[in-house]
């Protein structure tokens, strides 16, 4: 018995210090600029101006929208691309074919910063700098999504591909329309990991990107908080930040029971 | 009219084996053939072959005359029945049975028809909007079936269909399969590795060992005329019991002798004496089913063979209808298939009588058939 409410007391500290500064991030966003600075639970000075602030010195709405065009259009494309070369290395034959999965398995072990100059100078050059080019192209194709992809292809019956390919499909509706359709699990789980990463990613867009109208959110924010134009005032800033954080909350409750039984499932079959 | 013919077909993987050598087989429209042999015999290549899901390196495949070596399986107008079902899991039934004729843009009304056609024939009305999980083996067997039968394909390819069922469904499947081919009136191509099966559904039966055929013929010719040992040991069940002997010829009597001396078969007047004068001083193998070794005394017109050694069985068997003794000679399991009412024992020595001619010999060397 005591052991149980050690274990609940210990769990119950964890999830207080994972979720603390959330709350508190929350509460100072609505809390006025002077009742800042405790560690308090409930906002002191309620008040909306920060959100109002925030919304009136910076285009946070045509953020949201670049954020949420750039996010959905790469996630689209890694699912797609992902599909199609992780089709290709778990199901067809042809000679290089596992030189070619080492390779992008490879590249998962290289920084993102590592490439950051060679990739920065390849936009300039293809004038793709101040586009949703920039933000796009370079993170079309992930290598996550195809390691993935091969595994759960390689997971499933090959029967199931002859069988389409007898019933007159070929191989793009044997992708999309009988093989993706029966690795949900692993497609949900590469939509919000890319999702998420895409949404979040600040450094890429700060390089390519210079004309506001183009910016994306967390590029925006960050601009805003450490660029100065915050005026050095701690609750809109937070307010920024939370803005955010809400759209990728939002889609984790949404798909949350999916989302931990993906990261369970995910390398198994099904 | 859909007639398969293989012209030496053969199959070699790049810097692998030989998978197939050289194959020939002819298919007969509306025939059912059934290509047999143990696994890794290329029985399965074979069948994905026909059905184009694999390469053919050289040879000819024809379709009522027509070379399809490059067709792609779409276009080939064959429809395959594979072993794990290979349903679609995300569709219902009739979405899985439909697939393929959508594909081929026939109207709907069309579609809608076949499919109710089909689960008429197989009687799976009732399941058209269930999904494959929801069902047990034999229902997603006769969906697979179904998908095949709504194509109205020239050609069925079956591959190994009933391996995965239980011992009674596969008996019942089997009676189906038959009369549906029966009624379809369609040729059909058949794999399995069980002897069984091979026996009871095909018109023709196609024994296939190391990518080699062994023997095409009917199966009553496979069971009572094999071409060659091989053939012999895999088809009949219990299979025929083997003992290593030679031919030896003391002036003009001739006799087999097995290797432990154990066995002294008196070859004259026998129906294959004649073949077997050639092979006198050489080592042959004889092979005698099970139904031929009884433990009852024969018409003296025949030419049988009593050893002088009582025969003490060391299993029995008994399943009513017949019974099952097991006994070792020189080394060799034998097994003797006596009447159901037999009351022989594990304890006493019996004396056993061979029906030599129905017995067969075998060249030591190439395993062929003497005769």
């Amino acid at each position: 018995m005591a052991q149980t409410i050690l274990k609940y007391a210990l769990l119950v500290l964890a999830a207080l210090s994972f979720v603390y500064p959330f709350i508190w991030m929350l509460s100072a966003s609505l809390s006025s600029e002077s009742g800042l600075g405790s560690l308090v639970l409930l906002p002191e000075g309620f008040t909306w101006t920060n959100y109002v602030t925030v919304f009136t010195k910076i285009p946070l709405g045509r953020a949201f929208l670049n954020s949420a065009f750039v996010a959905i259009i790469t996630t689209s494309l890694v699912l797609i691309s992902g599909a199609m070369v992780g089709y290709a290395l778990a199901r067809l034959d042809f000679v290089g074919r596992n030189a070619i999965f080492y390779l992008i398995i490879f590249t998962m072990t290289l920084p993102f910063q590592i490439t950051l100059i060679p990739n920065y100078i390849t936009m300039v050059r293809l004038g793709w700098v101040d586009t949703y080019f920039a933000l796009i192209v370079p993170f079309a194709l992930s290598s996550l999504s195809v390691l993935l992809f091969r595994q759960a292809f390689q997971g499933l019956p090959q029967s199931l591909i002859d069988a389409a390919r007898m019933d007159g499909a070929g191989e793009l509706r044997i992708i999309f329309q009988i093989l993706v359709p029966n690795i949900l699990p692993t497609v949900l789980t590469i939509t919000i990991l890319t999702f998420m990463g895409l949404w979040n990613e600040a450094l890429w867009p700060l390089i390519v990107i210079r004309d506001e109208p183009t910016m994306t959110m967390p590029q925006l924010v960050t601009l805003f908080s450490v660029g100065g134009r915050a005026d050095a005032q701690l609750g809109v800033k937070i307010a920024a930040a939370v803005m955010l954080a809400v759209p990728i909350v939002i889609l984790y409750l949404f798909f949350q029971k999916h989302f931990i039984r993906s990261m369970a499932t995910s390398g198994m079959k099904d | 009219m859909a007639e398969v013919l293989l012209k030496h077909i053969s199959k070699a993987y790049a810097g692998g084996p030989t998978v197939i050598r050289d194959i020939s087989i002819d298919v007969k429209d509306r025939e059912f053939v059934v290509l047999v042999g143990p696994s890794g015999c290329g029985k399965s290549t074979l069948l994905r072959m026909i059905a184009g899901l694999e390469d053919i390196t050289n040879g000819d495949l024809l379709l009522d005359g027509q070379r399809i070596n490059d067709r792609a399986p779409k276009d080939r107008d064959i429809a395959m029945v594979f072993q794990n079902y290979a349903l679609y899991p995300h569709m219902t039934v009739y979405e899985n049975m439909a697939f393929g004729l959508k594909l081929r843009n026939m109207p709907k009304d069309e579609i809608r028809q076949r499919v109710t056609r089909a689960a008429q024939i197989l009687e799976i009305e009732s399941l058209l909007d269930r999904k494959p999980k929801d069902m047990s083996g034999g229902q997603r067997q006769r969906v697979a079936i179904g998908r095949a039968i709504v194509r109205n394909p020239k050609v069925f390819l079956f591959d190994e269909p009933l391996s995965n069922l239980d011992a009674k469904l596969r008996g019942q499947t089997r009676i189906e399969l038959q009369k549906l081919h029966r009624d379809l009136q369609a040729t059909m191509i058949y794999v399995t590795h069980d002897q069984v099966e091979a026996m009871t559904l095909g018109d023709r039966i196609v024994v296939l060992r190391n990518g080699d055929v062994m023997q095409h013929d009917t199966p009553l010719a496979l069971y009572n005329q094999p071409a060659n040992r091989f053939v012999a040991g895999f088809i009949g069940s219990p299979p025929m019991n083997f003992l290593p002997g030679r031919i030896v010829a003391d002036g003009t009597a001739l006799r087999f002798e097995s290797a432990g001396g154990a066995v002294s078969i008196r070859l004259n007047g026998s129906v294959h004496q004649q073949a077997l004068a050639a092979y006198a001083g050489r080592a042959v193998e004889l092979g005698i089913r099970a139904e031929h070794l009884t433990d009852q005394p024969m018409n003296r017109q025949r030419s049988y063979f009593s050893p002088e050694q009582l025969i003490v069985f060391d299993a029995v068997e008994r399943m009513g209808s017949e019974t099952l003794a097991y006994f070792i000679l020189e080394g060799q399991r034998f097994v003797a298939r006596l009447s159901g009412d037999s009351t022989v024992d594990t304890s006493v020595g019996v004396s056993t009588f061979w029906d030599i001619d129905k017995a067969h010999f075998f060249d030591a060397d190439t395993e062929q058939t003497i005769r």
